[in-house]
């Protein structure tokens, strides 16, 4: 474990907390409503939304379980979160400051985990979904749902570097191939994939991040002078608003 | 949708801000050694005696990285 990453996490996360709550990106979402749909009916499920940022999926999840277990490096954000769900008389949902790479929970204390756009932070990302294994339930099942990288190295490292020149708490993209991959080896069965893009508003997505305008108009450059095959794929407009690409990954524990 | 987890409109969530949830206190472990923690109320504590940590409750959250906690004197 790394910790001056993770003090570098918290302290560029904590300013930022409820810029995360109101984010339109990260409050709807069709990946939203497919995780809504994946716990719906599960009313004596206890719930992990692991790395839960600004408590969306948990409001999301919240009334169709038993109790909810938010967890997240920052605390900023966790403050952030018991506050929205009081004020939202969402009573099950607790929450929990913890390091996706080492869960603090017994093995097995969960039926259903929920991680949305978390695991593109994580130091360690396999050593975060052994963890996200170790406590759910022998066939319990989990959510995935992050940023992806496009298979192709050309658009892989224009996305990164983009990406880390907005938020230096960047750590990697990973692609499908990656995910199926890393999930299979930390004792996933993956069930379900599915693929979207998300159209990301220039001016929005850097705001969030407080990105320095030095690094706004390298990225900006960087985009103006993108080949075809790049400016194509993630459909950047004059602007530099573009479409990421995201996947949702059901999976079972095995 | 289970009704019974939605609070009626303005009524805030029963929560003392410096209480830990008991519900967390079930299935809490140390994230070192996976062992079983102790609950000290007064220094809003939760004790790993195997890994000889102290880890600290912030308004209401446990904070379970073991470079936050306290280490106990042998």
């Amino acid at each position: 474990m790394n910790t001056t990453q993770h003090d570098f996490v918290v302290t560029h996360y904590a300013p930022r907390a409820e810029a995360y709550v109101s984010s339109a990106v990260h409050s709807a979402g069709a990946d939203l409503d497919q995780i809504e749909a994946f716990v719906t009916g599960q009313a004596d499920a206890r719930a992990l939304d692991l790395g839960c940022g600004g408590g969306h999926v948990s409001y999301r999840a919240a009334p169709h379980v038993r109790e909810v277990v938010a967890c997240d490096l920052t605390p900023a954000m966790l403050a952030q979160v018991k506050r929205t769900a009081s004020e939202r008389g969402l009573r099950n949902i607790v929450v929990q400051q913890a390091a996706a790479e080492r869960l603090p929970f017994e093995d097995g204390a969960f039926d259903i985990v929920m991680c949305r756009y978390s695991a593109h932070h994580w130091n360690n990302m396999e050593a975060g979904l052994r963890e996200a294994r170790r406590v759910l339930k022998s066939g319990g099942r989990a959510i995935f749902a992050d940023a992806v990288a496009p298979a192709h190295p050309l658009l892989d490292t224009h996305l990164q570097t983009i990406e880390l020149l907005r938020d230096p708490s960047h750590v990697r993209n990973y692609s499908a191939a990656e995910w199926l991959a890393a999930l299979a080896r930390s004792g996933f069965r993956a069930t379900g994939l599915t693929a979207r893009k998300v159209r990301l508003e220039f001016a929005v997505w850097t705001e969030r991040t407080k990105t320095p305008e030095l690094y706004v108009k390298a990225i900006r450059s960087l985009q103006a002078q993108a080949s075809a095959p790049v400016r194509d794929h993630f459909a950047i407009s004059e602007d530099g608003s573009f479409e990421l690409d995201t996947l949702a990954i059901e999976a079972v524990a095995g | 949708m289970n009704e019974a987890n939605i609070a009626a409109p303005g009524s805030p969530a029963p929560t003392e801000p410096t209480r830990i949830d008991p519900r967390l206190l079930e299935i809490l472990v140390c994230p070192v050694t996976r062992a079983t923690l102790e609950y000290d109320s007064k220094r809003q504590e939760l004790i790993s005696r195997a890994a000889k940590l102290a880890y600290p409750i912030r308004d209401g959250i446990p904070i379970m990285l073991p470079e936050e906690a306290r280490a106990l004197e042998e």
